[in-house]
C-alpha cells in the first residue's frame, strides 16, 4: 500500500547487486531449467514484484516461475554457485516486507505450484503445494463439511505457502490457533539444494520439531515445497454478533470480561469509530456511523453451546453499556458483517491515500490503556489512526493514515509505529501477532528481545542458512540500519 | 579433566545456597541407565542453574538436566555424563494473569503443584501426562509428554507461549513471550519442547490456560473387534461431536486395570472410552449422538463415569501408559486396526503379550510388552513393530525399557534426511557438547 523506496543500508550491503554479465548468465542457466517464459528479467515483467502490502519495495533482478520441487531445488543450487540471494514469494499480500528483495537476486514465485496434492478425509489430512491459495483450500474441503482454519484477511489471495512463512493467524484462531497449529509436516528445499522432509503425517515425530521451528521463519531458513495440513469440521451452529459501544473503554473492557468468564468465542473482532465510517462508506454493513467502537463476535460449535455462550455474551455486552447487541439473522447478514471487517483495510483506502498497519500484541487486560496511547501517539504526530483488530487475542492493528506526498509524513508514520510498538512492549506484549518481522519491525525485535535472545536465535540461521543466500536482510537488527532509524 | 571436588568447591563458592551432593549413596538414588553423576547439583534460582551451566561448560564437564525424574527413563543410554542438574527447587508460580488466561512458572514446579494454585482461580493448563504428582513442567516440556486430552487441547507445542532456557555458555535467553500470539523471531519455543535437555536447561514457561469446563463425562464402550471401535473412531472425527480424549483400551490392558486398580473393565473385545467436557446441554446431547453411533457400530453400552470414578478412571489409563517395556507407535488413525493385527502376529511370532492402550483419535499407541526379560525376542519384535509404523506412514519409540534392551535397539529408531539439518543446531547451540549426548535422536 505504499511507494516509498527502502533507504539503503549504511552498512556494506550483504550482496552486492548482480553485474549486467552475471545476471545474463544466471537468466540463460534458469531459462534452460525452466523455459525462457517461466523466467522473467526484463524491468517491465520485474515491476509487479518489487512490492507487497508493506510500505517497502526493491526490485528483484530475476524472477523465477517453477513448477516442480525439483525445479526449486535446482533453482537454489544455480544460485548458491552464483552467489545470487532467493527470496520466495507467494501472493505478496505480506504486510512486513518478507517477500520484499532488499539486494535484488531472484524471487521465486509459487503461482505454478498452487495444486491441492492429496485430501484424505478419514485422517483430517491434506496435502498441498505453497501456492494454493488459503481460501481455495476451504472451498476444495466445504462439499465434505470440512476447512481450513487459518483466515487471514487476504485470504482470498494470500498463499498457503506465504502463510507458513510468516505463521499466519485470523480473525478465527482465537480458540484454534494459528498456522503453526495446523500444519503437520513439509517438505523444504535447503540453502544448498536439497530437498528433505520434515515432520510428517503423523504426530511426534521423533527429533526436534523442525517443522515448528521452520513455521515463521519467514523464508530466512528454508523454501518450502509441499505442505502437510489438518482439517476441522465445519461447526453446525455459528452465530455472529455486533455490540456497539459508545466508548472504546467499554468495547476493551467487555472484551477482557469476555475472555476472563471463560467463555472463548470462534472470534472477537474490534473496529473503532474512524473504521466504522470507512468501512460503512465502502460495504454498507450496517454499522452506526456515530459509534465509538464495534465487537464484531462470533460464537461457533454446537447450536447448544453457541446459544449458553450468546447468551453470556450478550449479558457482558450490556453490563458494558452496550448501546445494542445484533445478532445475525441469516447467513448473508452475517456475511455482510464479516465483509466489513475483511474488506476494512480496503475501504480505508477511500479515506487516505495510503496507510501503515502496525501488529502488536498486548495481555488483553491492558487493551484499554494501550488504546488510549495509540491514540495519544498517533495525536502527537498529527496523524490519524483507526484500529482493526483481534481484540480477543489483544492482537491490535492500529491503521495509520497517511500522505507520502506530504514532506516528513512518512516518517512521522515509522516513528509513531515504533512509538506504539514499544508500548505494546513495555505492558508484555510483542511486536508483531502475525505480520511477521521481514524489514519492517527489525529494529524492534530490540525491544522485545536482548542480545542474548537474538543471538541464540541467529544460531539457526547460521546453522543453515550461513551465506543469509535465503532472504538476506530479513528478521534481525541490522546494525547499518539503527543510523538511519535514528536519523528519523 | 578437573577433580570433581575441585569442581564442587568452585560451585559452593559462587552458589553457596545450592543443595550440592557427592556422597556415593546418595548418588545412587540419580541414576541414569545405569550411569551415576559424580556429582548432583539442586539449585533454587535460575540464576545458579547459569552458573552452574557456565562453570560445568568452562570445565569442559557433561551435564544432565532431571525435574522429577518420572520420565528419565526415555532415550538412549547417554555418555558418561559428570553433573545431573536436578530443577525441582525451581517451583514457584511467578505470575497467574487469571483475566488473561495465562501464567509464567519456574520449570521445577511439579503438574500437580500448579494445577493446585491454578485451580483456586477456576482454571487448568490443557495437558494431562502422567505422574502429575512427580513430573515437572520443565520436564513435561523437555520430553514432549503428553496424555488423553490432547485430542482436544493439543500438546505441549500448543500451550506454551514462552520460554526462557539456559545455553550452554550459561547465558539465558528468551523465546516467545507472555501474550498468546506472537510471530516475533524463530519460534524456538517449538525446537526447546522435546529436545530432552540437548540444546538448553527450560527454566522458565509462560503458558496459556484454560477456563475449567462446566461439566465433564466420560462414556465407555466395549466392541467384539477393533474394526468396529476403531470405525467408531472415525466416525467421531466425522461428526460434529467434539470430545476431549477417545481412548482404545485392549482386553489385557483392560484386564491389567482391573487386576490392579480395581477398574470394572470387560475383559474380552475392546474398551473405548470417549471423555466430554462443556456445558450440560451439550454434553448431554453429544452422549445421546455418541451412544448411536456407537449402537450402529455395534457397541454394548458400558458404564458412564463421572465426578471421582471418572478421574480415577483417567489417572489409571494415563499411568497404564507407563509399562516396563513400553513402546509409542504412532500411526494414522485409519492404520490403527492394520497396526494392531501386526502387534497381535508380531507377539505370536516371538511368543510375547501386549497390552494396548491407544489415544486412539491421533492414532497413538502405547504397547506394553512381556516378558520384559524376554530380550532377544523383543528386540525382534520391537524392529518389525517398528517397521510396520513406519509403513502405515509413523514411527516407534521405546519409552520405557530394561538396560539390557536399550544397549540392543535404537529407541528412537534410525534418524531420518532430516537428522543433518539437527545435527547442525545441536552444534550450534552446544559446540562443546555440555548437554550429554546419546540420549536423544541419533546421539545427539
Amino acid at each position: 500500500m505504499s511507494i516509498t523506496e527502502l533507504s539503503p543500508p549504511v552498512s556494506t550491503p550483504l550482496f552486492e547487486r548482480m553485474t549486467a554479465a552475471k545476471k545474463a548468465e544466471v537468466v540463460r542457466e534458469l531459462s534452460d531449467l525452466l523455459g525462457a517464459r517461466y523466467v522473467l528479467h526484463t524491468p517491465y515483467d520485474l515491476m509487479l514484484y518489487e512490492y507487497d502490502a508493506s510500505i517497502d519495495r526493491s526490485t528483484p533482478d530475476l524472477v523465477v516461475l517453477p513448477a516442480t520441487t525439483e525445479e526449486v531445488a535446482a533453482i537454489l543450487t544455480i544460485a548458491a554457485r552464483h552467489n545470487v540471494p532467493v527470496v520466495p514469494r507467494g501472493a505478496g499480500t505480506g504486510l512486513s516486507g518478507g517477500a520484499i528483495p532488499i539486494y535484488g537476486g531472484i524471487v521465486i514465485a509459487f503461482a505454478r505450484m498452487n495444486r491441492i496434492l492429496e485430501i484424505d478425509y478419514d485422517n483430517l489430512r491434506v496435502v498441498v503445494q505453497p501456492g494454493l491459495v488459503n481460501l481455495h483450500l476451504s472451498n476444495a474441503l466445504n462439499p465434505q463439511g470440512f476447512y481450513y482454519v487459518p483466515d487471514p484477511s487476504s485470504q482470498r489471495s494470500c498463499t498457503i505457502g506465504g502463510n507458513v512463512g510468516e505463521n499466519a493467524g485470523g480473525p478465527h484462531t482465537l480458540i484454534y490457533g494459528v498456522t503453526t497449529n495446523h500444519v503437520l509436516g513439509l517438505e523444504i528445499v535447503t540453502a544448498e539444494g536439497n530437498v528433505v522432509q520434515v515432520g510428517g503425517w503423523t504426530c511426534d515425530t521423533p527429533g526436534y520439531d523442525l517443522t515448528g521451528l521452520l513455521i515463521g521463519s519467514e523464508g530466512t531458513l528454508c523454501i518450502v515445497t509441499k505442505i502437510i495440513v489438518r482439517m476441522v469440521h465445519v461447526p453446525e451452529a455459528v452465530k455472529t454478533m455486533v455490540a456497539i459501544f459508545d466508548t472504546m473503554d467499554d468495547a476493551s473492557n467487555t472484551v477482557s470480561e469476555i475472555i476472563a468468564s471463560g467463555v472463548i468465542p470462534a472470534a472477537i473482532e474490534m473496529m473503532d469509530g474512524l473504521i466504522l465510517q470507512a468501512v460503512e462508506a465502502d460495504t454498507h454493513a450496517g454499522y452506526p456511523l456515530d459509534a465509538a467502537a464495534v465487537l464484531l463476535m462470533e460464537a461457533e460449535g454446537l447450536s447448544e453451546a453457541v446459544a449458553e455462550q450468546v447468551d453470556k455474551i450478550v449479558s457482558i455486552c450490556n453490563k458494558h453499556y452496550a448501546r445494542s447487541v445484533r445478532i445475525a439473522a441469516d447467513e448473508t447478514e452475517r456475511q455482510l458483517f464479516w465483509a466489513g471487517r475483511k474488506n476494512a483495510f480496503g475501504a480505508v483506502g477511500r479515506i487516505s491515500p495510503e496507510f501503515y498497519v502496525q501488529d502488536g500484541v498486548v495481555p488483553r487486560t491492558r487493551l484499554p490503556y494501550v488504546l488510549r496511547r495509540v491514540g495519544e501517539i498517533c495525536a502527537s504526530y498529527g496523524l490519524k489512526v483507526g484500529n482493526v483488530f483481534h481484540a480477543g487475542d489483544g492482537n491490535l492493528h492500529p491503521l495509520i493514515l497517511f500522505d507520502s506526498q506530504i514532506p516528513g509524513e512518512v516518517e512521522r508514520v515509522r516513528k509513531a509505529g515504533h512509538e506504539i510498538l514499544a508500548v505494546c512492549a513495555e505492558v508484555g506484549g510483542t511486536i508483531t501477532g502475525e505480520h511477521g518481522v521481514g524489514i519492517e519491525k527489525q529494529e524492534e525485535m530490540a525491544l522485545i528481545f536482548s542480545e542474548v535472545d537474538l543471538r541464540v536465535m541467529q544460531q539457526v540461521r547460521e546453522a543453515w542458512n550461513p551465506q543469509q543466500l535465503l532472504n538476506p536482510g530479513k528478521l534481525f537488527p541490522m546494525p547499518g540500519r539503527c543510523a538511519d532509524m535514528k536519523e528519523l | 579433566m578437573v577433580e570433581i571436588e575441585t569442581f564442587a568447591a568452585t560451585i559452593r563458592q559462587y552458589a553457596p545456597i545450592a543443595q550440592l551432593i557427592n556422597e556415593p549413596d546418595e548418588l545412587r538414588n540419580y541414576d541414569v541407565d545405569g550411569f551415576l553423576p559424580r556429582l548432583v547439583v539442586i539449585p533454587d534460582a535460575v540464576e545458579q542453574v547459569a552458573q552452574m551451566v557456565a562453570l560445568t561448560n568452562q570445565q569442559g564437564l557433561k551435564l544432565l538436566t532431571r525435574g522429577g525424574g518420572s520420565r528419565i527413563s526415555l532415550g538412549g543410554i547417554p555418555e558418561q555424563f559428570d553433573v545431573l542438574l536436578e530443577t525441582t527447587k525451581l517451583t514457584r508460580l511467578l505470575e497467574h494473569e487469571a483475566p488473561d488466561l495465562t501464567c509464567h512458572v519456574e520449570a521445577g514446579i511439579t503438574l500437580a503443584a500448579l494445577r493446585a494454585q491454578l485451580a483456586t482461580k477456576g482454571q487448568w493448563l490443557a495437558l494431562d501426562p502422567p505422574d502429575a504428582e512427580q513430573a515437572t513442567l520443565g520436564g513435561i516440556l523437555a520430553s514432549n509428554a503428553s496424555g488423553p486430552k490432547r485430542f482436544r487441547y493439543g500438546t505441549a507445542r500448543d500451550v506454551v507461549i514462552g520460554l526462557r532456557v539456559v545455553q550452554a555458555s550459561g547465558e539465558v535467553a528468551r523465546s516467545g513471550g507472555h501474550v498468546v500470539k506472537n510471530v516475533a523471531g524463530y519460534d524456538l519455543n517449538k525446537l526447546y519442547i522435546g529436545s530432552l535437555g540437548t540444546l538448553g536447561v527450560i527454566v522458565e514457561a509462560n503458558f496459556k490456560l484454560q477456563p475449567f469446563p462446566t461439566s465433564e463425562h466420560t462414556i465407555l464402550l466395549t466392541f467384539l473387534n477393533a474394526a468396529d471401535a476403531m470405525q467408531t473412531v472415525i466416525n467421531i472425527l466425522g461428526s460434529l461431536l467434539v470430545p476431549s480424549a477417545i481412548e482404545l483400551i485392549d482386553s489385557r490392558a483392560a484386564s491389567d486395570m482391573t487386576d490392579f486398580f480395581g477398574l470394572n473393565l470387560p475383559t474380552n473385545g475392546y474398551t473405548l472410552a470417549v471423555n466430554f467436557e462443556g456445558s450440560v446441554v451439550a454434553i448431554d446431547r453429544q452422549l445421546d449422538e455418541m451412544r448411536s453411533l456407537a449402537r450402529q457400530n455395534g457397541a454394548l453400552l458400558g458404564d458412564d463415569l463421572s465426578g471421582e470414578a471418572q478421574g480415577q478412571f483417567w489417572d489409571v489409563v494415563r499411568e497404564h501408559t507407563q509399562g516396563s517395556v513400553t513402546c509409542k507407535a504412532v500411526v494414522l488413525v485409519s492404520q490403527v486396526v492394520p497396526y494392531l493385527q501386526a502387534i497381535e502376529q508380531v507377539c505370536r511370532r516371538h511368543e510375547l503379550e501386549a497390552a494396548v492402550v491407544a489415544h486412539a483419535g491421533n492414532g497413538i499407541l502405547y504397547i506394553e510388552l512381556r516378558p520384559g526379560d524376554a530380550t532377544s525376542r523383543l528386540v525382534e519384535a520391537i524392529t518389525e513393530l517398528r517397521l510396520h509404523a513406519q509403513e502405515a506412514r509413523g514411527s516407534l519409540v521405546v519409552e520405557r525399557c530394561p538396560i539390557d534392551l536399550k544397549r540392543l535397539i535404537s529407541v528412537w529408531g534410525e534418524p531420518g534426511p532430516d537428522f543433518y539439518l539437527m545435527q547442525r543446531l545441536k552444534q550450534h547451540f552446544d559446540p562443546n557438547g555440555t548437554f550429554v549426548r546419546g540420549r536423544f535422536v541419533g546421539g545427539l
